[in-house]
């Protein structure tokens, strides 16, 4: 079975009945790694489409579970259920739940790195205070405003409050915690979240692959959000000068945010500035400080891209092409003509109402595919995937991630048909041309225009 | 990806219903069991498909039936009328899937098990009736007109679903707007089946209700059926799980009952 990957969540959906024959069939192990590759930082099995589950078929679940928590340090359970399937999971596990539960998808998000929409003001009720002191905290560090009902009557009080709340959270709980270093992308900086004691398992909990890929990329600044950091020893000081050290091959800056020396060695914070690694207070005196910014290498100027495309990815180029065309004909049923091709920066002509995405490949070969599009052409390459004809803004950026993401699977696909084998990056949307500019006017690519049905569209292919 | 012109293409390729069956079903409904085995013999393929599915396991024969008159015989009119329907939709298989993780075995093992549970619902419901028995017939076919328009999808639908909660039935619609019930619809017509199998199929989607109260009951007991089935590990592992959706809100007030009769624990 194969996940469905969202803001960071991979979500299995099993649908009909679930016991102990069949558990292990709908799902396996091997579906599970698969998943995690794709660089999420939650597993969930949905009950949304399940209509009958026992113990026995929960377990098959929990097992795996437990396995992959301990081996990939990432948020497990399930999801989508109505009170009559929580109660039943609760009265299984009675005391001993080890995963997590989140009553929607929408509310798991909340509690991952990856989920863009931050700030949002949330109800929450747990009738467990240290749960609900958990989820507070996490929410908290994501970026949202919880507010804790303490009791039962409070929360259905605030609850009845008409649009006082974005989203309310009931009948979720956090399992055993154990999370990997959670990441996300702001702007072009890359933030890193880590939390308590930090020691030798620094090596394991953090992706240094997804970070090695960041730098082939073009990534410059990477900010470590240290606010919840108590301590650490010397071998997560050893484990931070050697990634500086790493870092200053690409002349990439490495920054901690909100860690305090009270009960760290200040000898550890000179010995890690002088690998090279930057302190600050605050993560708005880094990411509202444009030309900071700028200084620390996440922007076009600082970061310029001095990698050129060589043989190895241009005489690929038919299989790029290949695949974008491919997946725009899928999801629009129209057919594709090539009208011109160059090896330049890229030159947008018109830049009024077009949107763009983005999406990198390293491994075998790396490098950036963007494509861009009028929006008009954006909302209708965007139809299948939402259904039904939109003006939200967001809701089209979004789409159109994943529309990308798409293109990137279906690259992989073909140059692994070649024996080329590379992972993708997460895809990233520009809502105009002024922002694509910021991060590609510099680079040296292959620009082809396109047309579909006459509606012109741009591909570009960079390193 | 798929267009009204793969579906118009995929219809007209669909051959008419063969004279043979055409008149054996003819018999069969005017309750002449004799003659409609006399014809039926003449189709040597009806023959053999009827022997195979009769001698199942779960039919529970201690002896082999061979003759086409006896498999009439203890089969009844309406049971021998929905088998010969089973015989037509099967026709429709490929000799060789490749979207589902299929062969003619197993999809005929579905058949038989989907029959076979019908039937144990209409006696539950107290129900005879030889086109309402016959209905369920026409379910699988719905899997055949999946594995037809997308066989050579697989890979780009896998692409799609990685990111998007969406389903065979779901981009016909969106890129279409018909859906895989609709079609199997157009194959009923085609095949001159029964009206009320049609309507129930359409009330089987779990997308579309129907006005008829008692055919879009039967709809229901047929999605949790088909979901029933499709839970069965060897039809999970030929990935049918989820090539439509299964819509629980839909079967909530049967439910109770539907588990109980199938002994759910």
């Amino acid at each position: 079975m194969r996940a469905l990957v969202k803001d960071g969540v991979g979500v299995f959906s099993p649908q009909g009945f679930l016991d102990g024959n069949n558990g292990a069939v709908f799902l396996s192990i091997e579906d599970i790694e698969a998943t995690t590759k794709l660089n999420v930082d939650m597993i969930l099995v949905s009950l949304k489409r399940v209509v009958f589950f026992n113990r026995n078929g929960l377990d098959i679940f929990v097992k795996m579970f437990t396995k992959i928590r301990a081996d990939k340090h990432i948020k497990v359970g399930f999801c989508d259920y109505d009170m009559k399937k929580f109660n039943a999971i609760n009265n299984f596990y009675k005391n001993d739940i080890s995963f997590s539960l989140f009553a929607t998808q929408e509310i798991a998000s909340l509690f991952s790195s990856h989920f863009k929409h931050k700030d949002l003001k949330i109800l929450l009720f747990n009738e467990d205070k240290s749960q609900r002191s958990a989820l507070a905290i996490e929410l908290h560090d994501n970026g949202h405003n919880p507010v804790i009902a303490q009791t039962k009557e409070e929360f259905l009080n605030k609850k009845n409050t008409p649009k006082a709340y974005d989203i309310i959270i009931e009948n979720s709980l956090l399992g055993q915690l154990g999370e990997n270093v959670a990441s996300r992308v702001s702007g072009n900086a890359i933030i890193y979240t880590v939390s308590s004691f930090l020691d030798a398992e620094i090596g394991n909990k953090f992706n240094i692959a997804y970070h090695n890929n960041s730098l082939n990329v073009g990534f410059r600044l990477f900010i470590f959000d240290a606010y919840k950091v108590v301590s650490m020893n010397i071998h997560a000081l050893n484990f931070f000068s050697r990634l500086s050290s790493a870092a200053a091959e690409y002349n990439a800056t490495i920054c901690f945010v909100g860690l305090t020396f009270d009960k760290i060695p200040l000898s550890f914070k000179e010995n890690m500035e002088d690998s090279g690694i930057m302190f600050f207070n605050q993560m708005e005196d880094i990411l509202e400080n444009k030309d900071l910014l700028e200084e620390l290498g996440a922007s076009s100027s600082a970061g310029v891209n001095k990698r050129v495309l060589n043989k190895g990815i241009v005489t690929e180029l038919p299989q790029f092409i290949q695949a974008t065309v491919a997946t725009i004909e899928m999801m629009t049923n129209s057919k594709a003509v090539k009208d011109a091709a160059k090896i330049d920066k890229i030159v947008i002509d018109d830049t009024t109402d077009k949107i763009a995405s983005s999406i990198g490949f390293y491994g075998s070969i790396d490098g950036m595919v963007i494509l861009v599009f009028p929006k008009d052409i954006a909302k209708k390459a965007c139809q299948l995937l939402i259904g039904e004809q939109t003006d939200d803004m967001d809701l089209i950026l979004d789409t159109l991630a994943e529309l990308v993401n798409i293109v990137g699977g279906k690259i992989k696909t073909l140059l692994s048909d070649q024996n080329i084998n590379v992972n993708i990056t997460l895809p990233r949307t520009y809502q105009n041309i002024e922002s694509l500019m910021e991060v590609a006017q510099e680079r040296k690519g292959v620009q082809v225009d396109l047309s579909f049905d006459n509606d012109k569209f741009l591909f570009f292919l960079t390193r | 990806m798929i267009t009204n012109e793969n579906i118009n293409s995929f219809i007209e390729k669909i051959p008419p219903a063969p004279q043979a069956l055409k008149v054996t079903l003819m018999l069969l409904n005017n309750g002449e069991l004799v003659k409609a085995a006399q014809i039926a013999q003449t189709d040597l393929a009806l023959k053999s498909y009827l022997k195979n599915i009769v001698n199942k396991p779960i039919y529970g024969f201690k002896n082999e039936v061979s003759e086409i008159s006896q498999i009439f015989g203890i089969l009844g009119v309406s049971s021998s009328q929905q088998t010969v329907y089973n015989y037509m939709i099967s026709l429709l298989s490929p000799d060789k899937w490749t979207l589902f993780k299929l062969n003619s075995t197993l999809f005929s093992d579905l058949q038989a098990q989907l029959s076979r549970k019908w039937k144990i619902i209409l006696n539950h419901l107290n129900i005879e009736d030889k086109d309402i028995e016959s209905s369920i017939a026409l379910l699988p076919a719905s899997i055949i007109v999946t594995e037809a328009l997308f066989h050579d999808k697989k890979a780009d639908v896998a692409l799609i679903q990685q990111s998007n909660d969406i389903n065979f039935n779901e981009i016909m619609i969106r890129l279409c707007g018909l859906d895989i019930f609709d079609i199997c619809q157009k194959i009923a017509q085609k095949w001159e089946m029964p009206k009320k199998t049609i309507q129930i199929i359409k009330a089987s989607s779990g997308e579309k209700p129907i006005d008829d109260k008692q055919l879009n009951q039967l709809g229901k007991w047929m999605h949790l059926l088909l979901f029933y089935e499709l839970s069965q590990p060897q039809f999970i592992q030929a990935e049918l799980n989820n090539f439509i959706n299964f819509n629980i809100e839909y079967v909530e007030d049967i439910y109770d009952d539907f588990a109980q009769l199938m002994d759910i624990q």
